[in-house]
């Protein structure tokens, strides 16, 4: 991949995280953030791609990186972290994976179909696994608050 | 009890009413869950039991008297709107806080609830922006997200008018994808694109469940697993809709 493909990705990813942040009606302040997550989200997964030749990894990395910007500008800002990690995240998301997926099968390409399928279901597996990794780190560190919250007899 | 103590069924009453808002504008179900029992316990509630769902929420809860209000909430549609779920959180906790005489809480909640523009033009920017970045995100030309613009203007009319839930949110998405991906073919047979296939990603992008996916991932992961598996389904459902609605004009008009 060479430097101008590189900042289309970075750019128009940009731009297009600041479109859901507008979609989402996210607070005009806190806009920049979301934008600064997508810029880093995406400057790690330019890196994953130029060096690791595996889809779920490509994404996996990333996903990582943008879940725990996520929680940490949650600290910093006392808004919840899902804001900054849909900001982070939406890039991401494998929108053109579903419609190569969709447009070789309508058209009967089925070895086709069955790569693309396997490249979104990677995509989003690596997705989810990022995300689920800091959530789960997240969820152990908040755990003695959570029992004060929900009771039991 | 040092509070002014209030009845029961008023106190879980707006508790649930502003679980079900949070709900309405795309929160998680543990922060749902926790704002209930947490408002509940402010107004010296005993205890309070709490079951929720995207579609529902179930809660009951005891005074200190030991009588017993259950009370149910239904939801059937969700809409992301964070502006309005950062002014549920505030006021939930300004209640913990220092609880208020409920009538006047519901008040200051209706407030919150107005949204007086159906048609939000902030919203429709969003989707413009969105749809044109990601066009040429994927690789599309700028003449590419010039197209994708328009249509997402209409998927925005489309979204924003119709508050369709079940069959009929899938018969919508449905359709307004088919109507996008013909236009898309459309732009190009005029010469005024050159891609369908790009314009076409560009505006799958705004309308693919993606957020209702990750939402899904961190709820199962928090042990909301009905919940997360709902909107799991619903977001896999909601793809095929969407590939289905695009797949209509490729059949027709073929090239992409």
């Amino acid at each position: 991949m060479d430097l101008q493909h590189a900042l289309i990705l970075l750019l128009a990813g940009a731009a297009g995280t600041c479109g859901f942040a507008l979609l989402f009606r996210m607070r005009k302040k806190l806009i920049p953030w979301a934008v600064l997550g997508a810029l880093l989200t995406l400057a790690v997964y330019v890196i994953c791609l130029k060096y690791l030749h595996h889809a779920f990894f490509q994404n996996l990395f990333p996903a990582l990186c943008g879940a725990l910007y996520a929680e940490v500008l949650a600290r910093l800002t006392k808004s919840p972290a899902t804001q900054y990690l849909v900001g982070a995240i939406i890039p991401l998301v494998p929108g053109g994976g579903l419609y190569y997926t969709m447009y070789a099968f309508v058209t009967g390409n089925m070895d086709t179909f069955h790569a693309a399928l396997t490249q979104t279901a990677r995509t989003a597996a690596g997705l989810a696994v990022g995300i689920i990794l800091v959530s789960v780190l997240m969820h152990q560190l908040r755990r003695r608050k959570w029992k004060t919250v929900f009771e039991e007899d | 009890m040092t509070q002014p103590l209030f009845a029961a069924s008023d106190v879980l009453s707006l508790a649930m009413d502003i679980g079900k808002s949070m709900i309405r504008c795309g929160a998680e179900i543990n922060r749902v869950e926790e704002t209930v029992v947490r408002i509940c316990r402010a107004y010296g509630m005993q205890r309070t039991d709490v079951f929720s769902i995207v579609s529902v929420i179930v809660a009951t809860t005891r005074d200190p008297d030991g009588k017993e209000v259950t009370l149910s909430r239904r939801i059937y549609s969700y809409a992301t709107n964070f502006r309005q779920l950062e002014q549920l959180n505030a006021l939930s906790r300004r209640l913990c806080a220092s609880p208020a005489e409920p009538a006047s809480v519901r008040e200051e909640l209706d407030g919150i609830n107005r949204d007086p523009l159906k048609l939000h033009p902030t919203v429709c920017i969003g989707n413009i922006l969105g749809a044109a970045a990601f066009t040429v995100f994927f690789g599309g030309s700028w003449k590419d997200a010039l197209a994708a613009a328009p249509i997402a203007v209409i998927l925005w009319l489309v979204t924003s008018l119709v508050r369709a839930h079940g069959m009929g949110k899938l018969f919508v998405t449905a359709l307004s994808s088919a109507t996008a991906g013909f236009l898309a073919i459309a732009f190009v047979k005029l010469g005024l694109a050159d891609s369908a296939g790009m314009i076409m990603i560009g505006d799958i992008m705004v309308i693919i469940p993606g957020l209702t996916l990750i939402h899904s991932v961190r709820e199962m992961l928090c042990g909301d697993l009905m919940s997360g598996l709902l909107r799991l389904l619903e977001s896999l459902i909601l793809a095929l809709a969407i590939a289905c609605g695009f797949a209509i004009p490729i059949l027709i008009l073929g090239g992409g």
